[in-house]
């Protein structure tokens, strides 16, 4: 369910389907903090191997400390946008950037109203 | 019982006389045995290849002789062969004189009507002949007759597709054409007017479809592909259950397939030992000193990682040796 409701709201740059069949298909992001958050995210996805390296060779009992300070300046030489660190799990559907439950990835208000109008799989009122 | 032993030697040979061309040979030159044992030798001695020239000189050599034997045994059987031969040169087909001989000893060696049984023979080894010749020239012309025979209860297909055709059409049409369709449907069905009938072989069909069918696969234009997308765009039907709409999502990726495979894309077809040792990858760099420790450790750490391929562990190891290769200068300053 979180799958396809992610796969959906990333379609937002790709053209609309030519199958006739209506489908509710997005064309935009939600806002452009979003937009930004799906750039940081393919960046840091294209430097996570080289980040990884030089991060191995900085955490390093073993290695000259010279080459550990070479190494500092060679990460931090890398673009910003590129530690993942910077990525901020946000609504998918709303764009909230707090509040969000990890395993739907929606903010908690549309969760509620997912899961009162049944649309939630396996998700049912709390009352004990 | 011996005269249902004899005939299952006459079908025997009956049926195996292209085959036992040598055999009548052999008989020959056993002249003074009777018929019966000449059967026997037939059928023990089968063999299949033997040049022809050697029957011819075998038959030259042996003709005398048995003639002579056919004259001491009987003389209704000598005096069927020559009409059997006049037959054979008669029908423009001349059968083997090897099996024209086998066929009249078989025949003189049963106890009925020599001639009858001979020309009976004579008669199936023509037949057989004949079929070998259509079947080597590729003539089908027998199953057809068989297929026109037949009793057409279903639809011809051209009949089906139009009515297919029709239908889906005829989702859009209203009921009193409907109705006009079938009608005109079903007349065209008793008429019977064209798709009845032998056929006249006029015009050879098979040899041409091949070559188009390689034609149309070797160049398939611009204009060919909008089409079958234009195509496939009409007749692609919203799901009319959930059903359908499951296995569209499928076809389109947003779905996994059940049962669910963990390995699906990854493709990885190194073995285990690839994975583990990574040693060999380790040449490029000195044998003593901190960097070789700590390539140990990085191919420790890879050796244990499930995750990675094969391929994506030796570029981390390339990587290094790369990085290494550079900082060189730095590393001999300390």
């Amino acid at each position: 369910m979180a799958a396809t409701a992610l796969c959906w709201a990333l379609r937002a740059v790709q053209q609309v389907l030519p199958s006739p069949c209506p489908r509710q298909v997005r064309s935009y992001y939600v806002d452009w903090r979003m937009l930004r958050d799906v750039k940081r995210r393919k960046m840091a996805y294209e430097h996570a191997d080289e980040r990884l390296r030089i991060n191995a060779i900085r955490k390093n009992s073993i290695l000259p400390k010279e080459l550990q300070e070479v190494a500092d300046k060679e990460i931090a030489a890398l673009p910003r946008d590129s530690c993942p660190v910077r990525i901020r799990n946000r609504c998918v559907l709303t764009s909230r950037p707090r509040g969000v439950k990890r395993r739907w990835r929606v903010s908690r208000i549309v969760f509620r109203h997912f899961a009162d109008h049944a649309q939630m799989s396996g998700v049912q009122r709390a009352m004990w | 019982s011996t005269s249902s032993g004899l005939s299952k030697d006459k079908d025997k040979s009956a049926a195996s006389e292209d085959s036992t061309c040598e055999g009548a040979a052999k008989k020959q030159e056993d002249g003074a045995e009777t018929p019966k044992q000449k059967l026997l030798n037939i059928i023990g001695n089968m063999k299949v290849e033997v040049t022809y020239r050697k029957k011819l000189q075998q038959l030259k050599a042996s003709e005398s002789e048995k003639q002579a034997v056919k004259k001491l045994e009987d003389l209704d059987s000598e005096g069927s062969v020559p009409q059997g031969i006049t037959e054979d040169t008669q029908r423009g087909k001349p059968l083997n004189p090897e099996l024209v001989k086998a066929a009249s000893a078989v025949a003189s060696s049963l106890p009925r009507n020599k001639k009858q049984t001979e020309s009976e023979l004579l008669a199936q080894l023509r037949r057989h002949e004949e079929t070998t010749d259509k079947q080597k020239k590729g003539g089908t012309i027998n199953i057809r007759n068989v297929i026109s025979e037949m009793t057409v209860k279903r639809q011809s297909p051209a009949q089906r597709g139009a009515r297919i055709s029709g239908r889906i059409s005829l989702q859009l049409d209203e009921d009193g054409q409907r109705r006009r369709r079938e009608r005109s449907s079903a007349q065209s069905v008793d008429s019977r007017s064209l798709k009845v009938g032998k056929r006249l072989n006029i015009f050879t069909k098979a040899s041409t479809e091949p070559e188009h069918a390689l034609k149309t696969v070797s160049s398939p234009t611009i204009w060919d592909l909008e089409f079958a997308k234009e195509v496939a765009a009409v007749t692609a039907q919203p799901p009319r259950n959930g059903f359908e709409e499951m296995i569209q999502w499928t076809k389109e990726g947003i779905l996994w397939e059940f049962p669910i495979d963990n390995e699906v894309g990854m493709e990885d077809d190194a073995e285990f030992h690839e994975h583990i040792f990574l040693e060999k990858h380790l040449e490029g760099f000195p044998k003593e000193g901190p960097i070789r420790h700590f390539m140990e450790l990085v191919i420790c750490g890879l050796s244990k990682n499930p995750y990675l391929s094969v391929k994506q562990k030796v570029e981390h190891i390339e990587w290094f040796q790369n990085y290494f290769e550079e900082k060189k200068e730095l590393l001999q300053e300390i």
